[in-house]
Order: C-alpha cells, then structure tokens, then sequence
C-alpha cells in the first residue's frame, strides 16, 4: 500500500504538474473518518498523509472508530471536532442518523464531505465521493457473461454480497441481476450479510460444499466474500467456475494471477481520500460547490461523483495500480473546475 | 439523592446479606459524622476520580475545555446515565436485563412508527414509547417471575426475540420525518455549556432517589431484591415487585433511545447496535462503579449517574488525548475491574475499623 501510495503521489506531481499548484501551508486538518474497521478503508490512511504533504495541509489524519457502532462513531467526531479538525471526510455510520452530527460540524465551521458511502438527502456535505455501486456490480456482471463467451445463455450464477442494512448491498443486487437478465443468465442463489469473516466462511463454504457442481460462475460485491470465493475456489482447485470479485485484497489478485478468479472489480478508496482531502482545503479556502456541477443522482443523493472502478483481470493484474492512479488523475483533472466555484 | 441501603436497619427494616467485606462486622457500628461518613462512601470516591481526571484532562489535552467539547461530554454523559439507571433499576432485584438496549430501540421505532406512519402528535407518541418500554419490560419480569429462571437467560432470549421482531416489522428501515422539535432539543444548548437531555437525566436520577428513598413502593422493591424470602414473610408480593422494577427498567430504557433520537433527529435500528449490545457496557459499567449490589437490595442513584459520568468523560477525555481509539475500549475494562477491586478493598476497611 505505501508503495502504491506513493507511485500515486509521485504520479499525481509528475504527469499532471501539481508541484507548481501545492498551496503554502494550509490551516485545514482534515480527518478521514470511516463507520468503522475494515480493510476497504485502509487505503484512506496513506492518502491522508500524501494528501497533505503535496497540498501543504496541516494535518490529513485517518481517524477509525473501535466498532462499527453510530455512537462510537459521533462521538469520535465529536472529539475531532474539539481537537481542532476543520475539514471531515465521513463514511456515514447510517446515512440518516449521521445526518445530524455533520449538522453540528457544519455549524462549529467545519467542512463535510461523505466518502464512500453517502448521507441521505437533504443533508449538509458538500457532495458525496464514492463508487457507483450500482454501475462497478453491473460491469462486473457483465464480465462475467463475458467470461463464458458464446455459451454465456443458461448459465447458473451465484451472487455473494454485503450487509443489507448497507443500502449499497441492494443496489448491487439488482445491478447484477439486470446484468444478468440482458444475457439470459440465471441468479440461482443471492447470500447477503456475510461482509464478515466468519458468517462468509461458514456461509459460502456450505453453499460451495452443496452445489458447486450446480453453479458455473460466481460473482462477488463485498470485501469479504470475495477473498473467502477466492480461497474457496482455490481449494476446490476447479476452474470451471468462473468468479468475478471486488476490490484489491492480495488474496483475490493472487487468484486473478493464478487463474481461480477470471477479475475483480477495483474501486478507489485512495482517490476518495486523496480528492476528498483536496476538496476540503478548497472548500475551506473559500471555494462553494458549483449549483450547477455535474453531480450523479444515486438511491441516497443527487450531489455524488464517482470515484471510478475499473475491471483487473489477468492481463493488468500487475498494473492495477496504476488503473487507480489513471482513475484518480482523471477526475482530478478538472475537478476543481467541474464541481467548484473558486474566486 | 445519596445511595439508598437497605442494611442493618440504619434506613429500613430489613437487612439484606451481609456484604462480601473481607472481615466480618462485629458488634455495632460505630458512630460517625456525615461529613466522614460521606468521605467514606463510594460516591464521594468516584466525585474524587471525576475532579482528578477533568484536571488531568484540561491540563493535557487540547479542546477538552472548549465549550462544544463540554456540551456533547455532557449530552453523551446524560444518555449514559440514563441507560445505567435502566439496568439499576433490574439489579436492585438482584437480577439483570440484557434487554435495556433492545427495549430501547423497539421503543424508538415505535415512536418513529406512531408519528411518521399514523401521524400521532409527538407528545403522544413520546408517552406511547415509554410505555411500550415498560409493556416489553412487563414481559421480561413476568418471565421471570412465572418461570422461576434468571433474568439473565430470559432477558438473554427475549433481545433476540424483541429485536428480530422489530427488524421484521420495519424491515430495517429508519424513520427520519420526525418533527424537528426532536432533533433541535438534541442539539439545544442552555448557557453555552449545557445539553436540556442532561434535564431530562436529572428528572429520572431525581424520581428514582426519591422512590428508593421515600416511598413504599421503592422499599418494597429493595426490600424484595435484598432478601426475597423474609420480604414474602413481611407481606411483600416480590413476584409483583420483580416485575415492577423490570417495567421501570423497560420506561428508563425507551427514555434513553428516545433521548438517543433527539440526538440522531430520526429513529435507527442500529441505534443500539446489533440487538442492541452496543448498551450492555455502559449499562453495566454504571450501576457497577456507582455501588449498586449486583446481588440486589442496593440502589445507588447517585452513585450511578457519577459511574457513568465518569465513564463518559473518560472516554471523552482519552479520545482527546489520542491515546488511539482502539485502547479506549480496554482502557474502560480496566476501570470497572479497578473499580470492583477498590470497592472490595473500601468495604473490607470499613468493616475492619467496625465502621458499617
């Protein structure tokens, strides 16, 4: 991870000629906050740092609440704000009932911004940086079908996926099913609520044990179950069954190279956390949303950009990296202009 | 508002069992002002603790004594509160309530319920909640006392039962057209410093002290806690009583998740986390650090709201510290086994020097 941060960092300078546009030391300390633990967000630290070198900000610092629990997470809040931090870049803990402590940052002068996950409209941050959920579940689908070639018609998938208290999870569901239903493929099984170690362990590995032999693909939305398919194919040592998965754990890159998984779909935590500190300074500085920015409409928001995905298969699996960091300098490029109004 | 003791006939007239001191008690006890009696009493220990680390806090850390800082400490301070008075309130019978969290969030949507899908007046709903607690809290105690089980296994099943049966019949999905009188009182200030929620604490611990202390209902349910046989032998119905208290327990609890809205603006299944366990630690951590016996008979109300008070501004004040928010959690363990420890070694002192 610092390896790639730091390619990014280095990228970011030289292929879009950022030295010159460092600001001078900035007053904005800017806290990356997510719900809670998960390796998804570990990405947000080292952006944080390489944020707020190359922007000269005073601090960029990723702050994690113990547990995923709201109060944990307000009241982590709560002491940041006290502490100084101006700026917050919040995975909302419930995208309603977060909705009131980002009223109390707005109103102590602080900047919000949602990453990754969003707030539900009408709320005080600015806009809204995550994946399109909806559209990487999608894409992924269709690799899937893309997988099977010409004989993709009948097929039988399996779809393992996140919490359904998480609105993303549904999202993706029926993503993947509308994927699925445009190339006369059949969803024989959805199994959600299993984005933890031991419900995904015991829960795929009972399905694989009953009907690997019934299925022909799978395909993965969440963290977890993509890592626990990906060993499970691994040992099952069959590459019948085609899998496609999310994000860039080592153990689901390694089974891209190795041949068990056909991709993954990357997402951009780094970015998010990257561009989410960026905009937080310039929102500080003065800078105001554009009211008439390209913003994406999605179930919780009409003020949400992409933060990008992009399919890692065999063919760049080594470069995926460099997939995130394409995907970062191109919305970087032009955000400023694109989203925010700065006199 | 001190600690109510049913012990040794100094405030009613029945003894519960002996403590668990390290020396037995011989003779009577000896006679002490009320200034060393109460330098003496756990209470007067935890205001002690609260002085040193609200100094140790202003002198260390940065915000601390910041007026937002001292707002939320006591806005977190006056819901914690409120959830360590709703397990007192089932531990003066010498049982427990694994429920409270659960109680609380089914009480929460209930009031989401009733005001955004039947259009009730907040008013109406706020009492409609609160008694939904005390109906669930019915529930619990009648289990208890028809079953003869511990309220530890009865409380343990009917969390699952009362949270599943929430997340079926609202599908998990929060209730957020509230009227903004909740979420305003939430973040209402008095005096820069001050959330209302803490007024809202100090009318419960208020009620509570006074209904230990002076009314025979209270007694009865002391009484009932501290020795259930010789209370049936003085005409108590402890059956009655066990439930009463668990009915307290459920009222207290949806005060909590109700104050818990006013600070979130909308009722949220996971308020409480799964099950609603995200409250079992503080609603312990209360009633434990302020003296309550966990064998019953004791209700320290007082004792209570300082335990709690003193965890939350510990948490506050480690968070602030940046001692990393992954300790605070261990760090908090710490002060209730410290606590328990203390506690022992205070009451095997004072019955050593012949002072209980």
């Amino acid at each position: 991870m610092t390896d790639f941060a730091r390619r990014i960092a280095a990228a970011s300078l030289l292929s879009l000629g950022l030295a010159g546009a460092a600001s001078a030391e900035s007053d904005s300390m800017i806290a990356l906050v997510p719900g809670g633990p998960n390796p998804y967000f570990t990405a947000w630290e080292q952006a944080g740092v390489d944020a707020a070198a190359e922007f000269g900000l005073a601090a960029s610092d990723f702050k994690v609440p113990q547990k995923w629990e709201l109060s944990q997470q307000n009241q982590l809040l709560e002491s940041l704000l006290s502490q100084g931090y101006n700026g917050f870049l919040i995975f909302p803990g419930d995208p309603v009932g977060s909705i009131s402590i980002a009223e109390e940052l707005v109103a102590n002068d602080a900047q919000v911004i949602a990453g990754a996950g969003c707030f539900q409209d009408p709320s005080p941050a600015a806009f809204c940086l995550g994946t399109d959920t909806g559209n990487s579940a999608y894409l992924g689908m269709q690799a899937l079908v893309k997988s099977f070639g010409e004989e993709a018609k009948g097929k039988k998938v399996a779809h393992f996926t996140g919490f359904l208290v998480d609105p993303n999870t549904q999202l993706r569901i029926d993503a993947v099913k509308k994927a699925a239903d445009e190339a006369g493929i059949e969803i024989v099984q959805v199994i959600a609520d299993i984005d933890a170690p031991e419900p995904a362990e015991e829960k795929i590995n009972a399905y694989l044990a009953a009907h690997a032999g019934n299925i022909d693909g799978i395909i993965t939305t969440a963290w977890v179950p993509s890592v626990v398919s990906a060993n499970a194919l691994r040992k099952i040592g069959d590459k019948r069954i085609h899998m496609v998965g999310i994000d860039h754990d080592e153990v689901v890159l390694q089974a891209v190279r190795d041949g068990f998984v056909h991709g993954t779909m990357i997402q951009n935590p780094y970015g998010q956390a990257w561009l989410g500190s960026f905009a937080l300074d310039k929102l500080r500085s003065g800078c105001t949303v554009k009211e008439d920015a390209p913003f994406i409409a999605n179930a919780l928001t009409t003020k949400f950009i992409d933060s990008g995905t992009a399919l890692i298969d065999a063919s760049n699996v080594d470069g995926y990296v460099d997939v995130m960091r394409e995907q970062t300098a191109k919305i970087y490029d032009g955000f400023e202009a694109s989203y925010l109004s700065c006199n | 508002m001190t600690s109510h003791d049913v012990s040794h006939g100094s405030n009613g007239p029945i003894s519960t069992p002996a403590p668990s001191s390290g020396a037995p008690s011989s003779g009577a006890p000896a006679q002490l002002s009320p200034l060393r009696r109460f330098l003496l009493t756990n209470e007067f220990g935890l205001i002690l603790l609260i002085v040193l680390f609200a100094v140790l806090f202003a002198v260390t850390t940065r915000g601390f004594t910041t007026p937002f800082s001292l707002f939320t400490l006591g806005r977190s301070a006056a819901v914690n509160i409120m959830i360590g008075l709703s397990m007192m309130a089932v531990i003066v019978t010498g049982g427990l309530s694994l429920a409270v969290g659960a109680i609380g969030v089914c009480a929460a949507m209930f009031l989401g319920y009733l005001i955004q899908s039947l259009g009730m007046p907040w008013p109406l709903a706020i009492l409609a909640a609160i008694a939904m607690g005390a109906a669930l809290g019915f529930i619990n105690g009648f289990a208890v006392v028809r079953t003869g089980l511990h309220s530890f296994i009865i409380t343990l099943a009917t969390m699952s039962i009362f949270f599943g049966v929430m997340v079926f019949l609202t599908r998990a999905e929060a209730f957020r057209g509230l009227p903004p009188v909740f979420a305003d009182f939430g973040k209402m200030k008095f005096a820069t410093y001050f959330s209302p929620l803490l007024l809202v604490t100090l009318a419960a611990a208020l009620g509570l002290g006074w209904l230990y202390r002076y009314s025979v209902l209270g007694r009865e349910m002391l009484a009932a806690g501290a020795r259930p046989e010789a209370a049936e032998l003085s005409g108590i119905r402890v059956g009655r009583m066990i439930i009463y208290c668990h009915m307290l327990s459920g009222a207290l609890a949806a005060l909590a998740a109700l104050m818990l809205v006013a600070r979130n603006g909308a009722a949220i299944p996971s308020m409480a986390g799964q099950l609603g366990q995200d409250w079992l630690l503080p609603a312990f951590l209360g009633p434990v650090l302020g003296g309550t016996l966990l064998n019953g008979g004791r209700a320290a109300v007082l004792g209570t709201c300082l335990g709690a008070f003193l965890v939350t501004m510990l948490s506050s004040g480690l968070l602030l510290m940046r001692v990393g928010e992954f300790w605070v959690q261990s760090f908090l363990g710490l002060l209730l086994l410290l606590a328990v420890l203390m506690d022992k070694l205070r009451r095997s002192y004072l019955a050593r020097r012949n002072l209980v």
